[in-house]
């Protein structure tokens, strides 16, 4: 929904935040992706009716509770789950998935995998703070090798993932990279997001000032570049370079190419679907399956 | 003398086409207007191996595969072997064994009543290959001696295979019409062998021959379905094969999953967004699924979940029957999840129960499941369009008062809460699979634990009053009362109508509610009888025990017959139990 000059915008940031008061640390990284998603949605006028902010578990999982739409804060891993299934049965409305990324990439890991294969038409955006934050500091998947959690005591014994390059490699079609102490850039990548139609998956580094310290966020303010405005976004390869940093942090829309999302191939397919004939009743369906005599 | 009921069984290779010649002969059998129940088995491989297809065909109503073959044709004798002791033959068969095989001994064959067999040595690959050239025509000359012996007019079963071959080029059809030419005119040369076996009916009007998977699959689309999500999984996948099919043609999505976690979320999701949404799985999945479906009872959104039991634990017999996800079903999900569970016993039966299921479901907004089996929901039965009839009742939208400080879980005197969808503008909440209150808000106080637990279980009681269905078979007052669910009930059915013609007093109760259980019908069944049979194929008496959690059963006067699934219950081993409990000689106690 757009809105013509000089009128003021129907909804402000003010209206998509909920008068619940979030349950995360002082200092926490999730503050600033929250407040800028109540930005990114007043930018983008959604009616918060015909929003739907669905999550799994975790610290940044919370956030549906704090938004002012519609909202699913469902079991672990199984963000992306329900949002299939609210997307694909209601297409009209605008969902967005959030989580943490030992929610996605764990225990959610093979939906993460799909919904960017599948292109479905939700934007995701992963807390990252590389630690899981709400059952008290054990490893993540993003947990960099040879750091000291809760439950790797001797250093953590694994690699890590990139979220980033995982999405890109199965086939999401928008993949960018924000950091929750810029929240100037998180606005504009998160309406990015959510506008793209298809699998928009953001990696917002995000820090966890309880399990990870103060020395996590200054490492990844130091470590912060941008994206060189050369830098071609329908190039799958170029892309990957921006993947698996160690010195840098690089921000910015990595990928982004216009492929059928899933909405539009369903569409395709009930079209196919109904060119051989609708469904009108039971009896319809019956007739077809008599004996083939 | 010709015969009003006849069971055939053919073995073979995969390959052999033996499932396309019993569909064949099934097809033309419904399409005469005789009732039909036509059932597969496989080795553990599911694709390739030796198969063997099972059809009973009579022309009164039945309700179980029969318990002995009359006809039996045997391409491969190896084959055969595989399915030592799930195949029995009756006293006074047919037997047609392949003639370039070695005949089988009288050992390998497990034959009940040896001497009255007819045993034929039947040239089928030969004749095949003088037909078309090739041995491969197998199928096609067994339909003719088949057809032939059965007195199934030819001029339909060779329109059955025009259709089935309609594809091919004319030279290969002449051939496929010479190979069931050659198949006829063995038969005629046997017409005197055969005669017993001439199914003696009138033509009645067409039936349709469906299995339990797809009509619990139109079930889904008459109640409104509108949204599946699956992923394939033995024996449930023909739902998810059918809806594939019809789901977009209904308008609605249709999604197959990378898994059942997903599966199982996305009709949550659906439905939370306001669509009917189901989806269908077999013990392993359901297995997987239920987390979630916990998450479906506490956020209490509307789900049906279909399972298609096959034998466990693990992989266990992926291609045959059992009775043992009763208690994963029923207790399962961690925490106190309200849920309904129903069971279907026959194919007309899968489909009013996923209609009642989507009914229950979306009044009383829990998850409910469908306890099917592979012995229902893969075999193909005939059945009357005229009996696929079901009310649907939709989800009641919250009314404008109920949308004023609108709360998702109003602590409302019947439990159920005024429930929105997204696009309702003084509707929005946020849904939790944390306890909450009845903003929906997390919130883990006690009080709010206890209150929301006897809210969400308030729920059960009307579905208790309302939806007690059962089926009752024999006299309202017997000496041997059966108790058993599902797919038993067709062999019990049978078993009963054969003692009580045999002038014994033999009654069944089965409930197709399994929770809430119709306790208060079941205790008047329980005091109308001398003796309790309690019938089941789960090798721990799952029902049994799952009776015991709320029910005194009668002491001393409570029997179970209980083994475990892999071969269909039949009407024979229900008669035997029947007999050994009018004798007292029934086991009682249960393993595990």
């Amino acid at each position: 929904m757009s809105t013509t000059m000089g009128e003021l915008p129907a909804f402000q940031p003010a209206d998509y935040k909920s008068d619940l008061k979030p349950v995360w640390c002082a200092g926490c990284g999730d503050f600033g992706a929250l407040a800028s998603l109540h930005r990114a949605m007043a930018k983008l006028q959604l009616e918060p009716w015909n929003t739907v902010v669905i999550s799994g578990i975790g610290c940044s999982s919370r956030l549906p509770g704090y938004v002012s739409t519609f909202g699913f804060n469902g079991v672990h891993g199984r963000a992306l789950t329900l949002a299939s299934g609210v997307k694909l049965a209601r297409p009209e409305l605008t969902v967005v998935a959030v989580g943490g990324d030992g929610d996605g990439i764990a225990i959610g890991g093979n939906h993460f995998l799909h919904a960017a294969r599948r292109n479905l038409d939700v934007a995701y955006f992963m807390m990252d703070n590389e630690v899981y934050g709400l059952t008290k500091g054990q490893a993540a998947p993003t947990t960099p090798s040879g750091d000291k959690t809760k439950s790797t005591l001797w250093g953590n014994p694994e690699a890590a993932v990139d979220p980033c390059e995982l999405a890109i490699s199965f086939g999401a079609t928008w993949v960018a990279r924000g950091f929750s102490g810029d929240p100037k850039m998180l606005v504009d990548l998160m309406v990015a997001a959510i506008e793209h139609p298809g699998f928009a998956f953001l990696n917002v580094m995000s820090p966890c000032v309880t399990w990870r310290g103060d020395e996590q966020f200054k490492m990844l303010k130091a470590k912060l570049a941008f994206l060189p405005p050369t830098h071609d976004r329908t190039d799958r390869t170029a892309a990957f370079r921006y993947t698996r940093e160690t010195d840098v942090l690089t921000t910015g829309v990595l990928y982004e190419v216009r492929q059928p999302s899933l909405v539009e191939r369903l569409e395709e397919v009930r079209k196919k679907a109904h060119e051989v004939g609708g469904l009108a009743t039971t009896a319809d369906i019956l007739e077809q399956l008599a004996p083939a005599i | 003398m010709a015969t009003k009921d006849v069971t055939i069984t053919v073995v073979g290779s995969g390959g052999d086409g033996v499932v396309t010649l019993g569909e064949l002969i099934a097809q033309v059998a419904a399409h005469e207007g005789l009732n039909v129940i036509k059932t597969e088995a496989y080795g553990p491989q599911i694709r390739g191996g030796e198969s063997s297809c099972t059809v009973r065909v009579a022309s009164s109503r039945i309700y179980s595969q029969g318990a002995a073959v009359d006809v039996l044709v045997v391409f491969s004798w190896n084959d055969y072997k595989r399915f030592r002791g799930e195949i029995s033959v009756a006293p006074g068969a047919v037997i047609l064994g392949e003639a370039s095989e070695e005949p089988p001994s009288a050992e390998d064959l497990g034959v009940i009543g040896g001497d009255d067999l007819t045993f034929l040595q039947v040239p089928f690959a030969e004749l095949s290959k003088t037909a078309t050239g090739a041995p491969g025509s197998k199928n096609v000359v067994a339909l003719g001696i088949l057809g032939g012996l059965l007195g199934l007019p030819t001029e339909k079963l060779q329109r059955a295979l025009a259709r089935k071959f309609g594809r091919k080029k004319a030279a290969v059809l002449e051939a496929v019409g010479r190979a069931f030419q050659s198949g006829l005119e063995f038969a005629e040369s046997r017409r005197k062998t055969f005669e017993s076996r001439r199914l003696d009916y009138e033509p009645g009007p067409s039936r349709l021959l469906l299995s339990g998977n797809e009509a619990a699959a139109i079930g889904a689309l008459h109640a409104g379905c509108r949204f599946f999500a699956g992923y394939p999984i033995t024996p449930s996948s023909e739902i998810l094969h059918f809806l594939g099919e019809w789901m977009p043609r209904a308008g609605g999505a249709f999604l197959q999953t990378e898994d059942e976690l997903a599966a199982i979320g996305a009709c949550i999701g659906a439905s939370f967004a306001g669509v009917k949404s189901m989806t269908a799985t077999s013990g392993p999945g359901l297995s997987l699924m239920i987390e979630m479906i916990g998450l479906a009872s506490m956020a209490e959104v509307p789900v049906v979940i279909i399972d298609v039991q096959r034998g466990g634990p693990s992989t266990g017999n992926p291609t045959k029957s059992e009775q043992s996800d009763l208690l994963q079903s029923l207790f399962g999900t961690h925490g106190d999840a309200p849920k309904a569970v129903l069971a279907c016993s026959d194919v007309e039966d899968c489909f009013h129960a996923t209609v009642e299921a989507f009914n229950i479901a979306e009044e009383f907004q829990i998850p409910v499941l469908v306890l099917s089996d592979q012995a229902v929901g893969q075999r193909k039965e005939t059945i009357t369009s005229a009996d696929m009839r079901h009310e649907v009742r939709d989800r009641r939208k919250p009314t404008e008062e109920e949308l004023e400080e609108y709360e998702r879980y109003r602590d409302t005197p019947t439990g159920v809460s005024p429930m929105s969808v997204p696009g309702m503008k003084k509707g929005m909440y946020q849904t939790n699979g944390l306890e909450h209150g009845e903003d929906g808000r997390p919130n883990s106080l006690y009080l709010t634990h206890e209150t929301m637990n006897a809210k969400r279980y308030r729920k059960m009681w009307p579905i208790r009053d309302r939806y007690h269905s059962f089926r009752c078979f024999g006299p309202t007052r017997a000496e041997v009362g059966i108790l058993c669910w599902g797919s038993s009930a067709g062999p019990v059915q049978e078993a009963v109508a054969a003692a009580n013609a045999r002038g014994e007093s033999v009654a069944a109760f089965v409930p197709q509610m399994l929770y809430p259980f119709p306790k208060r019908d079941f205790e008047r069944f329980a005091e109308s009888v001398d003796e309790l049979l309690i019938v089941e194929l789960s090798y721990t008496a799952q029902f049994y025990k799952y009776l015991r959690t709320f029910l005194d059963l009668p002491a001393g006067r409570t029997h179970v017959f209980k083994r475990s699934g892999g071969k269909d219950l039949t009407a024979a081993e229900v008669s035997d139990e029947i007999e050994k409990v009018r004798a007292r000689t029934a086991r009682v106690e249960v393993a595990g």
